[in-house]
């Protein structure tokens, strides 16, 4: 038992940290919202100079292309770069790369991997369906087999990035035969294959999203990962790598340093109030709950142990705090918590206000809360199912 | 970043588990609980095994370990819900141990053999930890009254803090000098409680003002640690009955809203958990605040009655028969998140300083 997080990652801390204050330029920020993470000019370079650095493989086993580096290594970059809101690999990087460094082809390595690594290739993961959220297993997207390949017809949707991705990571059922969890194949379609079909939908929170409708589409061969009717392995996986940094408490804690930055120049008087101050002590303790849950899920994941109950624990915590402490924080700010990003009087560019509309998503995506609760219940605490 | 124990730390909790699951049956601490006495003969055995002086150093014949080993015995006995000053020792002994002015090895070694039992005694009428109004004149005698002493009259000893003529410290009073009287209280956790005055008694200045925020910080920290266990036990012994349990033809373990009330309660434990840990490694080596102490204080106090109570949502009738060993964990808990700063309490520290930035890694 020893808490304390070694020198070495402190060290590795500092120099995320001041890789963050050579980049975060406002023009790149703005990009970033414009194009929802999806890469442009600037987040190019950007991307480029953090792959130089060597961070987005760096967990990765070295027979894989990585440095083989503990996974807290990914756990502190994660943490670093959400409290400033800075990319460092979306979905791409965290679930397409390393799973087609897994089960890929040769010639899938060599297709995609340095595409993906300069930034030229971006892909948008197509799971969920109208008919197929949180029950994933049920989902209806079809393909069957034509010479040289597949034929794809269906419908997904939360295809988020869908309009600023090169390929489409599509999960699609090869085998209407098999079993519900048997019979899923993992293709990769390019965006602009004939018959594709991408829709914007509008979210609350001011981020798009996409459907993504597949009429007729022509997927070769050499675009199925292996194993053929084996994807759900794979979707299983490429969720697990998402899961070491899987709920952050330092994006959390921007939330309360953001609020007690304003109140400070702003509304000192507030600041000043006995009962704010006891309110934001309750904060404190809160965002120290949630980052024991955090770490305790990071460090049996770095370990290799999987532990699905620790994982849910961390994503039920994170995501239901996000909602209480940015409510509590614009309620202590007051009106000027609620402006919106596009207001220029916002606080620091609406962020408490925009992490509040976008606090549903993170409470039913990547599994449901309820989902979650049951997981913990029946697979770390042994009840009945 | 390492949040399990090691091996020797695993052996001292699971010594420690058989042992008091084998030999301390629960209608034992019903009947001290009743009388509101404490475990005597416990006490003696445990002497015996060597576990009063874990944290103290060889040369008084203790274990040479850490406040983490320390925090391991005191969680165990929770788990137990004895009727001992596990808590109480452990406090004093370490401030004896390792914040005293001059050497204590005397005591200190009787109070690995079991023949010294020492208590702090700080709290006043005034139910505020900093407000001390007992005092020592220049002759060394105390006077004052010191209320929720646990286990005043087992204690052999008092650690009173006081104010002196060197400023305010902690000071060592026999409970047998004449002077010194108690009277009972009837407190929530069921275990011994007194409001002790002392009347002209002879008191020894053991150390000075700057080991008074130390004692409260180890002292409230412990306290974590008994919750840590109430909670912990509440949930086993409720995952236990809802999937013996049937109703509709199903165990109630199986009904999602029961699973999702024992996630909530699961959520708590395993934070918990982690907290109170690092804490006690923390403050080990002097890396913890006093503001860390009353943080993870008020998580806990906070959390304990919301799991134990789900603990009896979830017994429903059969949780509240004192029959049932569910009630020690409800009101062990409560009692000890009322002891050493409420959850209201350690929130007023904490509101002292919300302006530094809270840690996330």
């Amino acid at each position: 038992m020893d808490y304390r997080w070694p020198d070495e990652y402190l060290a590795f801390r500092d120099e995320v940290e001041s890789f963050i204050h050579e980049w975060r330029t406002p023009e790149l920020l703005a990009e970033q919202r414009e194009l929802e993470g999806a890469p442009g000019p600037l987040s190019r370079k950007y991307y480029e100079a953090l792959q130089k650095k060597g961070w987005m493989r760096m967990c990765w086993a070295k027979e894989m292309g990585g440095d083989g580096r503990d996974p807290l290594y990914q756990f502190i970059l994660v943490e670093t770069m959400e409290y400033w809101r800075m990319p460092y690999g979306n979905l791409t990087f965290t679930s397409v790369a390393p799973s087609i460094a897994q089960y890929g082809t040769e010639g899938q390595k060599a297709a995609y991997l340095p595409g993906i690594w300069n930034g030229e290739l971006t892909f948008a993961i197509g799971y969920s369906e109208p008919n197929a959220g949180t029950d994933l297993a049920s989902l209806r997207t079809k393909g069957e087999k034509v010479d040289g390949g597949w034929k794809v017809n269906g419908q997904k949707i939360w295809t988020s990035l869908a309009a600023h991705s090169t390929h489409i990571w599509l999960a699609t059922r090869t085998d209407p035969d098999a079993k519900k969890h048997q019979g899923i194949s993992v293709l990769i379609v390019k965006t602009d294959s004939p018959g594709v079909t991408i829709r914007p939908l509008q979210t609350v929170s001011g981020l798009k999203t996409y459907e993504t409708f597949y009429d007729d589409v022509f997927v070769p061969d050499e675009d199925v990962l292996p194993p053929l009717h084996g994807g759900w392995s794979i979707i299983m996986h490429a969720l697990n790598h998402e899961r070491v940094g899987l709920s952050p408490t330092s994006n959390l804690a921007r939330n309360y340093d953001v609020l007690v930055e304003y109140l400070q120049k702003n509304a000192p008087h507030k600041l000043a109030d006995p009962v704010v101050r006891n309110r934001l002590a309750e904060l404190r303790v809160e965002l120290q709950r949630h980052r024991a849950l955090a770490i305790r899920n990071a460090v049996t994941i770095a370990r290799g142990a999987i532990k699905p109950g620790e994982a849910s624990m961390a994503k039920i915590s994170g995501s239901e705090l996000r909602y209480r402490i940015t409510t509590l924080a614009m309620d202590i700010a007051g009106r000027a918590g609620g402006l919106a990003r596009d207001d220029a009087r916002s606080i620091e560019g609406g962020l408490i206000q925009n992490n509040y509309l976008a606090s549903p998503i993170l409470r039913f995506g990547g599994g449901t809360n309820e989902v979650q609760r049951s997981i913990i219940a029946t697979r770390h605490l042994g009840m009945t199912r | 970043m390492n949040p399990d124990l090691s091996e020797t730390q695993s052996l001292l909790q699971t010594t420690m588990r058989q042992y008091l699951e084998t030999e301390i049956p629960f209608d034992r601490v019903r009947e001290h609980e009743e009388k509101r006495v404490a475990d005597a003969e416990l006490w003696k055995a445990m002497a015996g095994q060597g576990w009063l002086g874990i944290p103290l150093p060889e040369t008084v014949g203790g274990g040479g370990a850490g406040l983490v080993e320390a925090g391991i015995f005191v969680h165990e006995l929770a788990r137990r819900a004895v009727v001992v000053p596990g808590a109480e020792v452990m406090t004093a002994a370490v401030m004896l141990a390792r914040h005293a002015d001059g050497d204590e090895s005397e005591i200190l070694a009787a109070l690995v053999d079991g023949n010294a039992i020492v208590v702090p005694a700080h709290l006043e009428a005034a139910d505020d930890l900093e407000k001390v109004d007992a005092a020592v004149d220049a002759e060394g005698r105390l006077a004052g009254a010191k209320h929720y002493v646990d286990y005043a009259d087992f204690a052999t000893h008092h650690l009173v803090t006081a104010r002196g003529t060197e400023g305010l410290g902690l000071y060592l009073v026999e409970r047998s000098a004449p002077g010194v009287s108690t009277e009972a209280l009837r407190s929530t956790g069921r275990t011994p409680q007194a409001i002790v005055t002392y009347r002209d008694v002879p008191a020894r200045r053991v150390a000075g003002e700057a080991a008074v925020g130390q004692l409260i910080d180890l002292a409230r920290t412990f306290a974590s640690t008994q919750i840590l266990a109430c909670m912990e036990v509440s949930l086993e012994q409720t995952v236990a009955y809802t999937n013996v349990r049937v109703q509709f033809g199903q165990p109630l373990a199986a009904f999602q809203a029961v699973q999702h009330h024992a996630a909530n309660m699961c959520m708590h434990v395993e934070s918990s958990r982690f907290l109170v840990y690092e804490l006690l490694d923390a403050l080990e080596d002097g890396r913890a605040s006093s503001d860390d102490a009353a943080l993870v204080k008020a998580s806990l106090s906070r959390a304990v009655p919301e799991v134990t109570m789900l603990g009896h949502q979830l017994h429903g009738g059969q949780g509240l028969i004192e029959e049932n060993d569910l009630y020690f964990f409800t009101i062990r808990g409560k009692d000890r998140a009322l002891a050493w700063g409420s959850a209201e309490e350690c929130l007023a520290i904490l509101a002292r300083d919300v302006e530094t930035p809270p840690r996330w890694l």
